[in-house]
């Protein structure tokens, strides 16, 4: 998984997509594939809860939002300069930091149900404030801001969104390489045993926690710097289900199944719109969404890059020991 | 002291609605250990069903027929076809059904269109008492008398029948309740059912009740329903009643006095009794 080949493929593709607009200059796709970028780090973070550790969160919006909300009061309050943009993130950092350890901490005790419901309620905490606190937020309608210069320019702003891709790749992967990341991995596939080797469980989960809270916060500054507006949506249900839908369908568990999610649910969420122009249904189209979904879900619960890694793994076996590559399948299905 | 009736009535009725709908919930919790995120979904349909056969035909009975069955139907096929695959798994079961909750609440609009439907009351329930200048509104009477008719038709059923033996037996242990011969596959169905023709009456009450109905009602409600399952204790029905009023009278009181706080105040409760009480008042699993 982590050979050198793919190393190479992945240079190339960041390569190719750092060159591509100055070589394809068309201003709806720069704006496209940026919003891909943001939701990718988004989707990372996610699959950090829900791919490494196991644990499905429906508050992961909540991280998002103050990231958003952060650079947008900053931005309102202050003047939209570069210093006042980079204490915006360090804030952000801070805050998302704060309110994931302790929501981690008061949370993850509980199982899995109670848990999802619990991180639901926070995330409607959030809403609740962001709807009430109107001196500061605004209340539903939301607000613009102006960004900094270096932020202004379409390409650069594309530039950033693919660096900060890119990072958060690098880092995360190291992360989950990390003799830590190891011990999520293993509370994943089975709590008890990691917890009777000694592994405080509620500590492991609380850092993936943390780790996965910080870099949506990240996201959520990308996105509210990408529209130069923020309202209460940034903390609703759909953000939560969007990181959701994108790593299940991507991949479960692995970093770059996550990006190839967010890729194609950004760009479905486009074409799909665009086709309501020809046929009212797909005006509904988050029908069709759910429905893939559920199917997803049902048939093919790894994703394309599990499936597709599963299906390597299954070949490499069958060409070696083929007695234990049958009991491995059996195992598995 | 007349503005205390009225609010604890208007309580009432709003707890009696969660509580049909947390009651399916719960119980489906109890029994299958499956948490239906696309509850809601069913509230919502029985809701769209219902208000569309009471606005068609004229009668307001024969509208909640069709919610309850409806409601059934819906369930019957969620079970099949959404929720059998993946039992026993809990992450995929919050992950489809999560899904079919996004497909049903477009269906919705798809059949009956993106506005919201207005919903009025039937003549012989529209109106009020007065009683000393105590104002009491029919309808919502009429909704706590039929929440409290479910609430004991089904506590008879899970009492006194032997069906209701057969799945409390099956929440305490399903394996021993099937090498005893019992189909639980049918009896899960049966539950199901149950459940769902419960969350579509709910909804259907709901319309003349708010007075409009809409698509993203079911999320809304469902929210409601899984704070009222995780304060009463999930799988405990008694729980979820007691709950359910506990949380419409607060919701009501809250409206009135500190309205403000009134969203918030659901969420807060819940995150009160689960960091102090993982199971819930009344549950008995951790």
């Amino acid at each position: 998984m982590f050979s050198n080949r793919m190393n190479i493929l992945y240079l190339i593709v960041a390569g190719f997509l750092a060159v591509l607009p100055f070589v394809y200059d068309s201003r709806s796709m720069l704006i496209l594939l940026s919003q891909v970028f943001i939701f990718a780090v988004l989707a990372m973070s996610y699959d950090i809860l829900l791919g490494y550790t196991g644990i499905v969160s429906f508050g992961h919006a909540m991280f998002f939002g103050i990231g958003a909300y952060t650079v947008g009061v900053f931005m309102k309050r202050f003047e939209p300069e570069t210093s006042y943009f980079l204490l915006a993130v360090l804030v952000t950092i801070l805050l998302t930091a704060v309110v994931s350890y302790f929501v981690g901490l008061l949370t993850l005790r509980l199982k899995s149900h109670f848990y999802a419901m619990l991180t639901m309620a926070f995330a409607g905490l959030f809403l609740v404030l962001a709807e009430k606190w109107r001196t500061v937020t605004y209340g539903n309608d939301g607000f613009t801001f102006r960004v900094p210069d270096f932020l202004k320019d379409r390409t650069d702003f594309y530039l950033i969104c693919l660096g900060s891709m890119v990072i958060v790749f690098i880092l995360l992967k190291r992360f989950t390489n990390s003799p830590l990341g190891r011990v999520l991995q293993a509370i994943r596939e089975n709590e008890q045993r990691t917890e009777s080797l000694g592994y405080s469980v509620l500590h492991y989960k609380v850092i993936a926690s943390v780790v996965s809270g910080v870099i949506a916060g990240i996201a959520g500054i990308l996105y509210a710097v990408s529209l130069r507006f923020v309202n209460t949506s940034v903390f609703t249900m759909d953000i939560t289900l969007d990181a959701l839908l994108m790593t299940i369908i991507g991949g479960v568990g692995t970093l770059v199944g996550a990006i190839i999610g967010a890729g194609i649910i950004e760009f479905s969420h486009h074409w799909l719109t665009e086709l309501a122009k020809v046929h009212w249904i797909f005006e509904r189209w988050i029908i069709f969404f759910g429905i893939i979904y559920i199917l997803a879900v049902m048939f093919f619960p790894m994703g394309i890059v599990g499936s597709l890694q599963k299906l390597k793994f299954r070949k490499k076996k069958k060409t070696s020991i083929p007695v234990e590559s049958e009991a491995v399948s059996q195992g598995d299905s | 002291m007349d503005v205390l009736i009225n609010l604890s009535l208007n309580g009432l009725a709003t707890g009696m609605l969660i509580f049909l709908l947390a009651a399916g919930l719960t119980l489906i919790f109890g029994l299958m250990d499956v948490l239906n995120f696309a509850h809601g979904g069913l509230f919502a349909w029985g809701a769209y069903s219902g208000i569309w056969i009471y606005t068609s035909t004229g009668s307001f009975f024969i509208g909640i027929i069709g919610a309850i069955l409806t409601g059934m139907i819906l369930g019957i096929v969620t079970e099949r076809w959404i929720i059998k695959p993946v039992y026993g798994n809990h992450v995929q079961q919050i992950l489809i059904t999560l899904g079919l909750m996004l497909v049903l609440s477009e269906m919705l609009k798809v059949v009956w269109g993106p506005n919201q439907i207005s919903a009025v009351t039937p003549d012989y329930l529209s109106g009020s008492w007065e009683f000393g200048g105590i104002i009491i509104i029919k309808y919502r009477v009429f909704i706590i008398a039929v929440g409290f008719a479910v609430f004991l038709a089904v506590q008879y059923l899970l009492k006194k029948t032997k069906i209701g033996l057969v799945v409390r037996a099956g929440v305490m242990n399903k394996e021993m309740v099937q090498s005893l011969g019992v189909n639980i596959q049918r009896v899960f169905m049966f539950v199901f059912m149950i459940g769902a023709g419960m969350a579509a009456l709910g909804g259907m009450l709901l319309g003349p009740y708010s007075g409009v109905i809409y698509a993203d009602m079911g999320m809304e409600f469902a929210i409601l329903a899984f704070i009222v399952v995780v304060i009463g204790g999930m799988g405990s029905f008694t729980g979820s009643v007691m709950a359910a009023i506990l949380v419409g009278l607060s919701g009501s009181f809250m409206a009135y006095y500190v309205p403000d706080l009134a969203l918030a105040a659901n969420m807060l409760l819940m995150a009160v009794v689960l960091i102090f009480r993982p199971q819930g008042l009344f549950g008995t699993k951790g």
